[in-house]
């Protein structure tokens, strides 16, 4: 008996060593922690570079000292986060243990002379990230854009957005800074309006082979299953593509009861519906399509993105990608190297699939259709100038507004971009999202089109 | 650069912790003289051979003896064949057939020499040395097995002493001040002082366990002079009393029927402190159990946890009548019941894990019975104590980081501070757990994980659960079942104790407020624990080795063969 508990003592002594070595990271950057200053740690960390090496965050003299142009630290604060760990999915709260290079061994026991954090460099341009900012302007919202080929993140903006240099006092009351901690591109999920029917569109080609050829007569109003569905414009006879290209509501209603709740939710789901994501480390907010309680109307609403339906702006991206990249999206990332402990080995971003979302056959056919609708709907050179923008638009109704929406990609050897732009009560994704999308899309073009 | 140095340093303690930890429990584990019989019992008739292999020797027809005869007309509780100073005794303990000597029959304890016949029941033993020959062909060949070398004393307390001065030297160089260096000379000092006195004035052959305190005390001497000198000095000036208290105590139960002749007065004592410190007791920290004489604070409950040890052990001869398990009985309940009314809980559960240890080492056939029954009544006593505490007290346990700024409070800065200290820590003085309360007595254990590291806490977890282990090797061979059960119990005290104290910070176990034997902050616990580690100590056959062979002295060295068995002892002990 004396022998069983003094073993169960031991047993204890070296649980309890097992899981201070498992939380040891997490337990030591606890806010309260006295061994941490203001700053947590971070005035021993590594430096955050840009794709192009340019320095967003530096520890110097016990300070981290951030990007001397304030629209890059601003435009840059998501992703790199402040000294507090305020913003859940910034570099400098997910990787602070990393950039500290804190381990279990010497906790927080090194000499200062012996401090050196590990340098993170990530896959975003600062200079886009920048336009990005200038383009939302006084607007909340957020824009992805990332490489469909390598699934790096070349942009990635998120509105309000702050100096981390400078925190304004009033950031935590302010009605202008609502959400200012939220990167809203991983962090938010909205109402996809429009920008939807790109699922239910590959749903109805996955499921019906002449899908393209159904067509339906628009009188701008229809009443299905006892309320009305409304569209912008009266289109008449419209198949598939002019259906897209107008954006018809009554059409794609009718297309989501033909294919009813179980294929909906099946092909949703496809496209990363009800489910998070992982973008390094950091967890998404769920998208949701949840028909379970759907009468009818409800159910042609939730055909064009209404009724209960959200989305966040990455997973709209990575539909967009999915589709110009042959239906199988590539998961995007920002983090393209990270310098391992002890200053030995060197981890960079991978290229990985995520799980398909439709075939070749379907996404090639949706390709032709975002092309027309651009062609038809918004004209190429209103989108872009100088790239080959193939897109639809969303706009999509919250009772109080719309938020405009417009996602897409280039179809560009140099720059392979698929994106989202989410502009809150932005009203229209034409008049608002694509002038967005435009801006970051032509400074693209100027720093990677040869 | 003063930095580095300290890092260095910090590096090297635990390296020093452990080597020092290693070398004093090879020598316990190795250092004892090789076991072996030293008498036998032959049966003629049947020619089989009992070797007596312990000091005191159960006979009986019950699976539980030592000696096991297999012979219906004797008793499962037949006899105790007990080894004493002055030769080898045998006492019947309560056999229905009764024990005859030489064919006279006993009454009580009687002597018995080498060619005596013991008569039990059917069966007739004849008392013979180990190595006679009479019966050739059951002689066992006793193989001297290879006696390896240990570390001499003198060089474990050199590297002790390098360690206190690595603690110290970092102290230095974080603190900027000198102020930690006089207690450190001090400890070093009290050290080889307790060495000589222990090796010269008492000719004790092994030093190690008292080694192994003194590392522990001091390195919570260390801590807290990183903190608090006064406070340091005051845990040095325990830390002397508890070594005086250790000698008392080793002096006390040397003879183990001298302590059950005094047992009434030590279930008064134990029963005594409890009541006393109810009565007059003031309330600090949530539980009534100091008592404030002039500048002093005691707490009377730490030395009840000494006297208790002495209520449940009992020489084997004694342990076999219900009125000494009575009264063990008795005296517990009491003295759980009085810490209720304190609200000590901690100490309450140690008292009833003592409690179980000691009735565990007792337990013989029906007395099994009857100790479960009591630890049934007992248990549901305590749960029913416990049941308000629950709502209180309890809240937080396993949820510590839901009650961050409340009653999880401590448990949460002991997790942030031993994540920040890492394997080597944040260094001497530059803790911050100092600032929670009761950082050097409840949260010791955080503390030293925060400024000495994981590895040197864990350390002193292990050596504490080391004297454990080391209690229970001496079990079978100490000279009297007193000493097994003592030895053992405190050692299982104190393992429980710590258990509460560390696992009670780090939220495995409900916090309780028990300090952590020896490295705690807090003098009646430091006193306590030294006497607590006599137990141990006395266990050890070599404690008293050199006191015997003085007594012998007086007896001339003939070359007559010999023909008593005690003195086959003396042979042997040489």
């Amino acid at each position: 008996m004396v022998l069983i508990m003094t073993l169960a003592f031991f047993a204890g002594l070296i649980y309890h060593a097992v899981n201070l070595m498992v939380h040891s990271a997490e337990w030591a950057s606890m806010p309260t922690n006295a061994h941490l200053s203001e700053r947590a740690g971070l005035e021993f960390a590594g430096t955050i570079y840009d794709r192009d090496g340019v320095v967003l965050a530096e520890s110097v003299d016990k300070k981290r000292v951030y990007n001397s142009d304030e629209s890059i630290r601003k435009a840059c604060v998501h992703l790199v986060g402040d000294d507090s760990t305020n913003i859940s999915t910034a570099v400098q709260t997910l990787y602070r243990s990393e950039l500290t290079d804190f381990n279990f061994i010497y906790g927080l026991g090194l000499p200062d002379s012996m401090k050196q954090g590990r340098d993170i460099t990530l896959t975003v341009d600062s200079e886009l990230q920048k336009a990005a900012l200038h383009a939302l302007g006084d607007y909340k919202g957020a824009m992805v854009f990332y490489n469909y080929k390598t699934g790096e993140i070349l942009c990635m903006v998120s509105t309000p957005a702050y100096d981390p240099a400078n925190v304004p006092e009033d950031i935590e009351t302010n009605s202008a800074y609502e959400g200012a901690y939220l990167n809203r591109v991983l962090s938010s999920a909205y109402t996809p309006g429009s920008t939807f029917k790109l699922v239910t569109s590959a749903a109805a080609l996955s499921e019906y082979p002449d899908a393209e050829n159904f067509t339906y007569h628009c009188e701008g109003a229809e009443e299905i299953g006892g309320k009305e569905v409304v569209c912008y414009r009266v289109s008449g006879d419209v198949d598939l593509k002019n259906a897209l290209a107008d954006s018809c509501n009554i059409y794609f209603g009718h297309l989501s009861l033909m294919l009813g709740k179980e294929k909906m939710t099946e092909y949703a789901e496809k496209a990363g519906f009800n489910g998070y994501r992982m973008v390094d480390g950091a967890q998404t907010a769920k998208s949701v399509f949840n028909v379970t309680n759907a009468g009818e109307n409800d159910m042609a609403w939730a055909g064009v993105g209404q009724y209960t339906v959200l989305e966040t702006p990455l997973n709209m991206a990575m539909i967009s990608a999915a589709i110009a990249n042959g239906g199988t999206p590539v998961k995007p990332y920002f983090i393209r190297k990270m310098g391992g402990a002890f200053g030995t080995s060197v981890t960079e971003g991978k290229t990985e699939l995520d799980s398909r979302m439709m075939s070749q056959a379907v996404a090639d056919k949706l390709t032709e259709l975002m092309d027309y609708t651009v062609t038809t709907s918004y004209g190429k050179d209103y989108v872009c100038s100088s790239l080959d923008v193939c897109g639809k638009t969303g706009t999509a109704e919250v009772g109080d507004g719309a938020h405009a929406w417009f996602t897409g990609f280039c179809r560009d050897e140099d720059c392979p971009l698929a994106f989202a732009v989410i502009v809150e009560y932005g009203d229209t994704g034409y008049g608002v999202a694509i002038p967005a999308a435009t801006a970051v899309l032509e400074k693209a073009a100027e720093r990677y089109k040869h | 650069m003063v930095e580095m140095a300290a890092f260095v340093l910090r590096l090297i303690t635990p390296l020093l912790l452990i080597v020092i930890a290693f070398l004093c429990f090879y020598s316990l584990r190795y250092g004892r003289r090789q076991e072996h019989a030293l008498i036998a019992l032959d049966d003629e008739n049947r020619s089989i051979r009992y070797p007596v292999l312990y000091w005191e020797n159960s006979l009986g027809r019950g699976s539980g003896s030592d000696i096991r005869i297999g012979d219906i007309t004797v008793s499962r509780d037949h006899a105790v064949l007990l080894r004493r100073e002055n030769g080898w005794f045998i006492t019947d303990t309560g056999s229905k057939a009764g024990v005859f000597i030489n064919g006279v029959k006993t009454n009580g304890r009687q002597a018995v020499y080498v060619g005596d016949k013991i008569t039990l029941g059917m069966t007739e033993l004849t008392l013979r040395r180990a190595d006679d020959p009479t019966t050739a062909n059951q002689r066992q060949k006793i193989k001297e097995k290879k006696e390896r070398k240990t570390v001499p004393c003198p060089a474990i307390l050199s590297v002790m002493t390098l360690y206190f001065l690595v603690l110290s030297g970092e102290c230095f160089l974080n603190m900027g001040n000198a102020d930690v260096l006089p207690h450190t000379f001090l400890l070093i000092a009290i050290m080889w002082g307790f060495y000589a006195l222990s090796s010269k004035l008492f000719k004790r052959k092994s030093f190690e366990l008292e080694a192994l305190a003194v590392l522990l005390s001091g390195s919570g001497i260390l801590l807290t002079a990183a903190h608090d000198t006064r406070q340091a000095y005051s845990q040095l000036v325990a830390m002397v009393l508890g070594m005086v208290g250790f000698c008392l105590m080793l002096w006390f139960i040397e003879v183990p029927d001298r302590v059950m002749k005094w047992r009434i007065l030590i279930y008064l004592v134990t029963i005594g402190l409890l009541g006393i410190t109810l009565i007059l007791g003031k309330n600090l920290y949530g539980a009534k159990n100091w008592i404030i004489i002039g500048p002093f604070s005691i707490q009377p409950s730490e030395f009840a946890k000494m006297a208790y040890i002495f209520v449940g052990a009992a020489t084997l001869d004694q342990l076999q009548t219900k009125k000494n398990l009575l009264g063990f009985i008795f005296v517990t309940g009491i003295c759980i019941g009085l810490l209720f009314f304190m609200s000590d809980f901690g100490t309450a559960l140690i008292f009833f894990v003592t409690f179980l240890v000691i009735s565990f080492m007792r337990s013989g056939d029906m007395k099994t019975v009857i100790l479960a029954v009591a630890a049934a009544v007992l248990g549901v006593m305590l749960i029913l104590f416990i049941k308000p505490y629950i709502a209180e007290r309890f809240q937080a346990w396993g949820h510590v980081w839901e009650y961050a700024q409340g009653a999880g409070y401590q448990q949460v800065n002991t997790f942030i501070y031993s994540a920040s200290g890492g394997l080597f820590g944040v260094g001497m003085s530059k803790g911050n757990l100092q600032y929670v309360f009761a950082s050097e007595s409840d949260l010791v254990f955080g503390l030293a994980s925060e400024e000495m590291g994981l590895i040197c806490a864990l350390a002193f977890g292990f050596i504490i659960g080391g004297f454990m282990i080391y209690a229970r090797a001496l079990a079978t061979r100490s000279r009297s079942t007193f000493y097994s059960i003592s030895a053992c119990s405190a050692g299982g005290l104190l393992v429980f104790q710590a258990a509460l104290n560390i696992f009670g910070v780090v939220d495995l176990l409900p916090l309780t407020g028990v300090t952590l034997p020896f490295i705690s902050y807090g003098g009646s616990s430091m006193i306590a624990c030294w006497g607590l580690l006599a137990f141990i100590k006395a266990a050890d056959e070599r404690t008293y080795s050199f006191r015997r062979r003085k007594l012998r002295k007086p007896q001339p060295e003939n070359e007559q063969p010999k023909t008593n068995a005690e003195e086959a002892v003396t042979q042997v002990q040489i």
